[in-house]
């Protein structure tokens, strides 16, 4: 996207569109950047009021003590990788081909299913946690880290298939014709011809998946209890029933949140390519 | 030999008739375009041929085989689309030698073959380039090598031209048809352009709500078009009709327009007086005249250089005349119309078809 629509209009629509786009930004990184900020504080100067943000005050250590017991973040990094990249390669697997099975192929009733794969996502989580658990601990797999991928992958799939079915619908019919009678069957169309046109989209589904695995806290906390524990939760260990460490609790936060950050950065185009719509239109 | 027949094909779509009773032979090396205005059943017809499209009723054979129940590829047809339809993140050499590839074709012989399908559509600099960055004419060249690389048997057309600007639209036309006369494929051709599916084909269907108005080479479809559609489809600029009756005038018939008595062409049907019917001539056969004719007033005055388009009223309504070279006349001058008897289209106003 270019800023040269901005050119259009007079200064204050200009000015206007600047300052919505300040608050946003604003809005958005301003978290991001206490976050930052606080880690790198020491605990006296973070809990005054208002906090002293002296260049003296700040420091590293936070980030050593964090790295130094690194066992548990450590062991929760590694969990959060385990759980979100089985989650997010499993449901790219079974979603991809889901997806244009139903925006594609001569389904029956294909919005209808679409739909209810969708309407399985309107249950709010704590609905059904209680049965989850029995379900779960029944199965002798509590605290267990790919049972909890397979939970993930119950709420990553539908959201693939979606995404996935959007722009599955927007590619031109005329590609699978001209794929027909040059011969290709559906499986080697959508192997040689859908999916690579699909790289940005399935990256985009991909990050999201990612990130909802990576971040999600609910289900972490009830279905784990110290081996299979992921980054939010170690995290969340650190406010104490006594005493809350602002500074090492920011800083492991930091430390969980970077991978996620750089994902997004590095990915950048392909995610803005994926959302947007009528790439392939023309 | 009869490469392409279809018998009573039809088409529906839930309780929508595409194609009804479409009835057309092809003999082998001939070049038919299915002509006719968006949703007149002219692409599903074609889609029926390729195979893309399952047939209602009826049957389609080739070579004498039914073909019905064969996939595109088993009726070794190719086939060429209006948008296209290269694959977007494969080179030109790449899209061109896709269909070898899954055929299992030798690396190195589909690279003998695309290089030479290339070299005869001059894309042989471009073969490494993505589709993005060719223009709508080179891409759309690509496409007709996809097509040509297989040296199928067939040859399908789905208005592969409309996305271009009009010049290339005429040179690409120009290069289609040298393609069809060099290589003598049997080709369908589809487009809603009528002057394009009069300058390429050998033969033409004009299709009009899912039916063939009429079959016929260029020359028949223009100068005896069988029905009202087809004459007023057919031609630019387009045949005005005017409404009249049928009256007996000293023992011939004639057409009465107004108050205006035309005679009939010597080779019109026997037709009984009172019949309704409405009544034209081509453009080029509407001259103007100092006294002779019917009055009429000039409404407008478009030169397009060989000739000049003069758009007239007269008690009938409309009439156009073709004039050769440019004419200086302004509008509102009266003249008179002289309409060449002998290429008078009469038709019948209920039916509408051509009586004389």
């Amino acid at each position: 996207m270019s800023f040269a629509r901005l050119q259009h209009g007079g200064p204050f629509r200009q000015t206007m569109i600047l300052v919505g786009l300040a608050v946003f930004v604003v809005w958005s990184a301003g978290p991001v950047l206490w976050l930052v900020i606080s880690s790198l504080l020491q605990q006296k100067a973070l809990i005054q009021q208002p906090p002293d943000l002296s260049p003296a005050n700040f420091t590293l250590t936070n980030f050593t003590t964090v790295v130094g017991a690194a066992a548990a973040l450590g062991r929760g990094i590694f969990n959060s990788l385990v759980v979100s990249l089985f989650s997010t390669a499993v449901a790219l697997a079974l979603g991809a081909p889901a997806a244009y099975a139903l925006a594609r192929l001569p389904v029956p009733r294909a919005n209808g299913i679409a739909f209810l794969i969708l309407a399985t996502q309107m249950l709010p989580g704590i609905a059904i946690a209680i049965p989850l658990f029995i379900l779960i601990s029944k199965l002798g797999l509590i605290d267990n880290v790919l049972s909890l991928g397979v939970v993930y992958l119950s709420f990553n799939l539908p959201i693939v298939i979606w995404i996935l079915r959007g722009f599955f619908t927007s590619i031109p019919v005329g590609l699978e014709k001209a794929a027909a009678v040059d011969g290709v069957g559906i499986f080697a169309t959508f192997w040689y011809i859908v999916l690579p046109i699909s790289i940005p989209p399935l990256t985009a589904a991909a990050v999201f998946a990612f990130v909802e695995a990576w971040n999600e806290f609910f289900f972490a906390l009830i279905l784990t209890r110290q081996h299979a524990q992921t980054v939010p939760l170690v995290i969340a260990q650190f406010a104490g029933q006594y005493q809350t460490v602002f500074g090492q609790m920011m800083a492991a936060a930091v430390i969980s949140v970077t991978p996620v950050i750089l994902l997004a950065i590095l990915f950048r185009n392909q995610i803005i390519r994926g959302f947007a719509d009528g790439m392939m239109k023309g | 030999m009869t490469a392409i027949e279809l018998k009573n094909v039809s088409k529906t779509f839930g309780s929508y008739t595409a194609c009804r009773d479409v009835s057309l032979a092809i003999p082998e090396g001939e070049f038919v375009t299915l002509l006719g205005a968006s949703g007149c059943g002219k692409t599903t017809t074609l889609n029926m041929v390729a195979g893309l499209e399952d047939v209602s009723s009826g049957d389609i054979l080739m070579g004498g085989r039914r073909v019905n129940d064969l996939s595109p590829v088993q009726r070794d047809v190719a086939m060429v689309f209006q948008n296209y339809a290269l694959y977007p993140h494969m080179s030109v050499a790449r899209n061109i030698g896709f269909t070898l590839k899954m055929r299992g074709m030798d690396a190195s012989e589909v690279r003998r073959r695309v290089e030479k399908v290339a070299a005869s559509l001059e894309l042989s600099s471009m073969l490494d380039r993505l589709p993005s960055q060719l223009s709508g004419g080179q891409q759309q060249r690509v496409a007709i090598g996809r097509a040509l690389v297989r040296e199928p048997k067939i040859f399908l057309f789905d208005e592969p031209f409309s996305n271009l600007d009009a010049s290339l639209r005429m040179r690409m036309r120009a290069e289609v048809k040298e393609l069809h006369q060099r290589l003598g494929v049997t080709s369908i051709f589809v487009t809603h352009d009528q002057e394009e599916a009069m300058s390429i084909s050998d033969r033409i269907a004009v299709m009009n709500q899912g039916r063939i108005e009429q079959l016929g080479t260029p020359e028949e479809i223009y100068s005896r078009p069988a029905t009202r559609y087809v004459a007023t489809f057919i031609g630019s600029p387009r045949i005005e009709l005017a409404p009249g009756i049928i009256e007996q005038s000293h023992g011939t018939a004639v057409c009465k327009v107004g108050s205006t008595a035309i005679p009939l062409p010597a080779q019109t049907k026997p037709v009984e007086a009172g019949r309704q019917v409405e009544v034209g001539a081509r453009p080029e056969y509407v001259k103007l005249s100092d006294g002779k004719g019917v009055p009429a007033r000039v409404r407008l005055v478009q030169p397009v250089g060989p000739t000049t388009h003069v758009t007239l009223d007269w008690e009938g309504g409309t009439l156009v005349s073709s004039v050769p070279g440019f004419v200086r006349l302004a509008p509102g001058t009266a003249t008179y119309a002289e309409i060449d008897p002998s290429h008078l289209l009469v038709f019948d106003r209920a039916s509408g078809e051509r009586l004389s």
